[in-house]
């Protein structure tokens, strides 16, 4: 399969007065099309900091970040984020459908009634038929998200880098779209990159999970999912091979956290 | 309830003011050769409507929302140059501070040899008291727009200039009006002051010659008249800032 993103010895340190402030060292990691990869790591050891370089929003201090064969030193076409904070990242004074039209506005040969069609479906699509006139802010936090990924998806993405986009909504509604989100990659033939901190929900989404160290952060493990799809919230959390996978992983970032404390005292 | 008691706010404030009014005249708290009865006031007031107060307040009012206008664009304009270049923010920023605090009566008579009596004068008067509001809160709106607002556009392929265009300037235009709105009280303060000082026209010119001749109910009937242009020209920005930024007050609504 094709490798749609790649990351080539990504390095990124913040200067901190005289001194270099190491977060990504030498990572390396490839994502292939159509694959769900979630990347997880102790907490504070760089995942934004990793997210803003592979979106090219933040340049890397070494290495190189490929999107589609291409070096990429701005935000590429084809490329959407799904950022953690939604209220924030969807535009307040546009309505709910006006924001996802606004996700088009680099997409071409279609015209507006065209797109106007475009974006209604994609909002039907995440369940929001009869919300498109409202504003992000009159809809509940889970909807927002929705919003902004029907934006993502909207701007033809071919990658949507996820950034913990539901650590800020309840459990119910987290459970309902992470469903409705492996239920969109596969509609919209999105490959997803799923940064967050849940290990369950890494592994319950993956095909691949990447475990990150600590910072100065690199993928330390790669652990293969072997979980039939659809995914599903009671039988798939049931399953042998994700109670497995679960157990690597999280022994993995307890290893790391208790490695870091150690180190601390 | 609490629309019905807006709408009834202003009139409610003319009536207590009028009660108090009434009560020092009454009591003799003042003396009565300055200051009239509201009656007396109220009489003098619709003489000076019958012979053309409305006419002469039109000129005042057009000036004062003239002013307003353009100081409003160029404080946004300003703020917007500042944002672009940070370099002349912070040099302009001393200006500003120097500038600020000169009232508009110590502005007049040095502008009155420099730009004659004319509309440059109101432009100059007006321009360097109430550009400052706009200026300074599109200023900081324009620095503290969200940085996830930012880089969801620059994921979606803005450059830096649509960036200013499609999401910093719609997300501090809130704040800028709450500027503008502060500004239009000083657009009628700094033209009543400048017409006072400087006018051949105008409702300040109009207190300044009946304040010579003594006519102190007038000169009181011409005062209520400025507080109403207050109250216009508050009520028309409301309007505007309702037009553009109507969904900020939906979303401050529903945060309470």
């Amino acid at each position: 399969m094709t490798i749609i993103l790649s990351a080539k010895s990504v390095g990124k340190s913040y200067a901190q007065g005289t001194l270099a402030l190491p977060i990504i060292e030498n990572l390396t990691l490839d994502i292939r099309e159509g694959e769900f990869v979630s990347l997880v790591g102790p907490s504070g050891c760089g995942k934004t900091t990793l997210l803003m370089c592979l979106a090219g929003l933040l340049a890397p201090s070494s290495g190189e970040v490929h999107f589609a064969g291409h070096h990429i030193t701005e935000p590429p076409v084809g490329l959407a984020v799904v950022f953690q904070d939604y209220s924030r990242a969807l535009l307040p004074w546009k309505t709910n459908l006006d924001n996802v039209l606004f996700g088009m506005r680099r997409v071409q040969g279609l015209s507006n009634a065209a797109k106007q069609e475009k974006a209604r479906d994609i909002l039907s699509a995440v369940g929001l038929t009869g919300f498109e006139k409202q504003y992000p802010w009159q809809v509940s936090g889970g909807m927002q998200q929705r919003v902004a990924i029907a934006r993502g998806i909207a701007s033809q993405s071919k990658l949507l880098l996820l950034d913990e986009p539901l650590a800020a909504v309840d459990a119910q509604t987290r459970a309902d779209v992470q469903d409705l989100m492996l239920e969109l990659a596969a509609k919209y033939q999105q490959t997803c990159l799923l940064v967050t901190h849940d290990v369950d929900e890494a592994v319950y989404m993956a095909d691949r999970v990447l475990v990150l160290g600590p910072r100065p952060t690199k993928v330390v493990q790669e652990v293969t999912i072997n979980l039939p799809r659809p995914r599903d919230q009671i039988t798939t959390r049931e399953a042998p091979e994700y109670l497995h996978a679960r157990h690597t992983v999280l022994s993995l970032i307890r290893s790391m956290r208790q490695a870091s404390k150690d180190k601390l005292l | 309830m609490t629309r019905f008691a807006g709408w009834l706010r202003y009139p409610l404030a003319v009536l207590i003011l009028a009660v108090l009014w009434q009560l020092v005249y009454v009591l003799g708290i003042a003396n009565p050769k300055y200051f009239p009865s509201i009656f007396d006031v109220g009489r003098a007031f619709m003489d000076l409507v019958e012979n053309g107060l409305l006419a002469t307040n039109a000129i005042s009012f057009s000036r004062a929302c003239f002013g307003l206008c353009i100081a409003s664009l160029l404080g946004i304009a300003l703020a917007i140059l500042g944002d672009i270049f940070p370099v002349f923010g912070k040099g302009f920023g001393y200006i500003a501070d120097l500038v600020q605090p000169v009232p508009p009566a110590a502005l007049v008579p040095m502008a009155v040899f420099a730009l004659g009596l004319g509309w440059k004068l109101y432009a100059f008067v007006i321009i360097m008291v109430t550009i400052w509001p706009p200026y300074l809160n599109g200023l900081q709106a324009l620095a503290s727009v969200s940085q996830v607002q930012l880089n969801a556009g620059r994921m979606l392929g803005c450059g830096k200039w649509q960036l200013l265009r499609d999401i910093k300037l719609p997300a501090a235009l809130p704040e800028i009006f709450s500027g503008i709105r502060y500004a239009a009280t000083l657009a009628i303060v700094s033209v009543t002051v400048a017409e006072m000082l400087a006018g051949r026209d105008g409702i300040g010119f109009m207190i300044f010659k009946k304040a010579f001749a003594m006519r102190t109910a007038d000169v009181f009937a011409l005062m209520f008249m400025v507080a109403i242009n207050g109250i216009a020209l508050n009520i028309l920005v409301g309007a505007l800032r309702k037009a553009v930024t109507g969904w900020h007050f939906g979303m401050m609504e529903r945060i309470e």
